[in-house]
């Protein structure tokens, strides 16, 4: 099929539904609502349910009321609905549920605004919910992407079991692109080992995050953590753009990361030899390969990032002390203009840099 | 301090930024003066308002304000009037954030009967996110998220609220500012929860609910109705071919706040912690 021209917003709806999932439940929320807008009216038109929940704890549980049938099903939100989300996050990863979330960060805290923010990377990777458990995030940066990840995030949450999260920003969802849609057959699961369906073959299974016994809870916890341990090495992904000769290897995911990628040539013109990594994976974090980098030629490390500081913390863990890892940030809506991220590259090249802002 | 109240001391420099024609104003106007009508001082008044349109309430009224969390106003303004009994307390949202996702606290707010008014501005539509449906959609009213009709029937607000026996019970329309005015002067002047349930047409994003339908349904509630009787405020709030307003239903009895002092007054043995700490086991 042709390329069809179309926001990032609605290219997921058209990655959920080429991944075979027919059940949507959602509550509305600016600068998300039109995901909400093209299910409503997509999903009835393929056979499939589109639900307005009440509100966003509504809309999470009626996943895990789907999620437990074995059935593909997905919620979409913005940052404070996300928050009323994590609640049954936890459930589900307790549960090991597979479903698909997908945040349209804003700006925060609390009502903050609608623009642009990438200030959820705390909540999303290192679990909003209690307790000992993981998201699977996927962080596009193009409206094809938002399709093709959102396509990944429900393989990657049937094969793991688990809630995977679609991390994007108002640009990327407002965004206009030509957007490749995936001929591709959804691979089918067989969930009936463990799924509840009310029927003969699922009669004796059981889905629960509850373990009373300490001993049994601690297995279950070290069972999690061995699948999420598999995860972490099988799935990771990311996309790098002259970083085998960079003396600064700059760090940045979804829409950032496409300022940046704009940044790079210039830059090299003008002397300064820039790289870009670009997670596409946020969680399982590219952690291994910025290691690697870490003892290569590249002198120092930019973390570039739409909120005050949060994926730097995993650069720097990952570069352990190795290089120098420096961060630089807008937020509330303001985003960098290539000419201050190359400023910003220019004086940390070019002396005057200090580790960590 | 002892100017003079007039409705100018209520209104603050911000013009409302609703669109031309929106409800909300109709509701404002009356309410202004409803204040005044009691006397209310601005400085011991707090309006908390959820998320929504209607939301923008407090950012036009020269008292104190708390513009709050989407569906949460009950609840903020209850803590605010435990923490400040003396102060005026107002909530102020819309139909989703009230009867959607805050829904659930109205049943609460009611058994604790926290001495408030609560102004719902109901306009069966979510304007503030530009047009999706609302519990208070008729059927098969479309919208952005029911592009083929919505499918779940609409909610019965006043039957609720009479049901959950709310203390005071009230309706009206932003086109019929005067009854408005009573009505609300009534619920602040009401000692307990007092719900005012207002009509409000989004004249942007519901075509299908607007001032017509109300122009034509609404009545005013016979003058001998008594406010008193629940069966009979029940049996208005349920009719269909009339949507009533007025006072449906009032009842006096105590608050949360002089019940939370008469536990203080039958369980306060102590002076302070220490007598306390003496006698814990
Ligand atoms: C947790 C959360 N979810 C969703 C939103 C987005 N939101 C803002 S206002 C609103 C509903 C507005 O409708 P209503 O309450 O009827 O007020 P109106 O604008 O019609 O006056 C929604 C869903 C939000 N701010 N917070
Ligand atoms: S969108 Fe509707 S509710 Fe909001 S201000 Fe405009 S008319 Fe009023
Ligand atoms: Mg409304």
């Amino acid at each position: 099929m042709a390329k069809k021209f179309m926001k990032g917003n609605d290219s997921i709806i058209v990655g959920a539904l080429s991944a075979g999932c027919r059940a949507y439940y959602g509550y509305p929320i600016t600068p998300a609502s039109e995901i909400a807008h093209a299910a409503a009216l997509h999903f009835p038109a393929l056979g499939g349910t589109f639900i307005q929940a009440e509100s966003e704890v509504a809309a999470i549980n009626m996943c895990y009321g789907t999620a437990g049938m074995g059935i593909r099903v997905m919620t979409a939100s913005s940052s404070p609905g996300v928050s009323l989300k994590q609640e049954g996050l936890s459930y589900a990863a307790g549960a090991e549920l597979p479903l698909v979330i997908v945040n349209i960060n804003r700006g925060g805290p609390g009502l903050g605004n609608i623009a642009p923010e990438q200030s959820d990377y705390f909540q999303a990777t290192k679990g909003g919910g209690h307790g000992s458990y993981r998201l699977i995030v996927l962080a596009p940066n193009s409206a094809q992407e938002m399709c093709d990840l959102t396509m990944l995030a429900f393989d990657l949450a049937d094969r793991y079991r688990n809630p995977a999260m679609v991390l994007a920003d108002g640009f990327i969802g407002q965004m206009m692109e030509a957007v490749d849609v995936p001929q591709a057959k959804p691979v089918p699961y067989d969930h009936s080992s463990w799924c509840v369906r009310g029927d003969e073959a699922t009669r004796r299974n059981v889905v629960s995050s509850i373990v009373l016994d300490p001993h049994h809870l601690e297995a279950h916890n070290l069972k999690l953590r061995d699948k999420y341990a598999a995860c972490a090495r099988d799935e990771v992904r990311c996309e790098e753009y002259r970083t085998e000769d960079a003396d600064l290897i700059v760090v940045a995911y979804g829409i950032v990361s496409r300022i940046v990628y704009s940044t790079v040539d210039e830059a090299r013109e003008r002397g300064l030899k820039v790289g870009l990594l670009r997670p596409i994976t946020l969680w399982p974090f590219p952690s291994a390969r910025l290691a690697e980098l870490a003892v290569g030629r590249a002198k120092a490390f930019l973390s570039v990032e739409l909120n005050t500081g949060q994926m730097v913390e995993d650069v720097r863990l990952a570069v352990f002390g190795k290089r120098p890892v420096h961060f630089y940030g807008r937020c509330g809506g303001v985003v960098p203009g290539g000419d201050e991220i190359v400023a910003e590259y220019a004086r940390l090249l070019k002396g005057g840099g200090h580790e960590s802002h | 301090m002892s100017t003079e109240l007039t409705v100018a001391s209520y209104k603050t420099d911000l013009k409302p930024i609703w669109c031309p024609g929106c409800g909300d104003y109709g509701a404002l106007n009356p309410f202004y003066q409803a204040m005044l009508d009691c006397g209310l001082q601005p400085k011991d008044t707090v309006i908390v308002s959820g998320i929504g349109c209607s939301g923008r309430f407090p950012y036009f009224c020269n008292t104190y304000g708390f513009h709050g969390v989407h569906g949460r106003a009950l609840p903020t303004a209850a803590g605010m009037k435990m923490a400040s009994p003396h102060l005026n307390i107002f909530a102020v949202g819309g139909d989703g954030d009230g009867l959607g996702i805050g829904g659930g606290h109205i049943p609460h707010v009611a058994r604790k009967n926290v001495d408030l008014v609560y102004l719902l501005l109901d306009n069966s539509i979510y304007g503030l996110t530009k047009g999706q449906s609302s519990p208070t959609s008729p059927l098969p009213m479309s919208s952005k998220t029911a592009p083929y009709g919505y499918i779940e029937d609409p909610l019965d607000p006043l039957a609720m609220y009479i049901a959950y026996n709310i203390s005071f019970v009230a309706r009206g329309f932003s086109g019929k500012p005067k009854q408005l005015r009573e009505l609300f002067t009534q619920a602040i002047r009401h000692k307990g929860f007092s719900m005012v349930h207002v009509f409000s047409p989004c004249v942007t994003f519901n075509k299908q609910v607007t001032f017509k339908t109300f122009n034509e349904l609404v009545k005013e509630l016979p003058e001998d109705h008594d406010a008193g009787n629940r069966i009979k405020a029940m049996e208005y709030a349920l009719d269909r071919s009339t949507l009533w307003t007025g006072v449906f239903y009032r009842e006096e009895r105590p608050t949360i706040h002089e019940r939370v002092v008469d536990i203080q007054n039958r369980a306060g043995r102590f002076k302070d912690l220490n007598e306390l700490l003496d006698d814990f086991r």
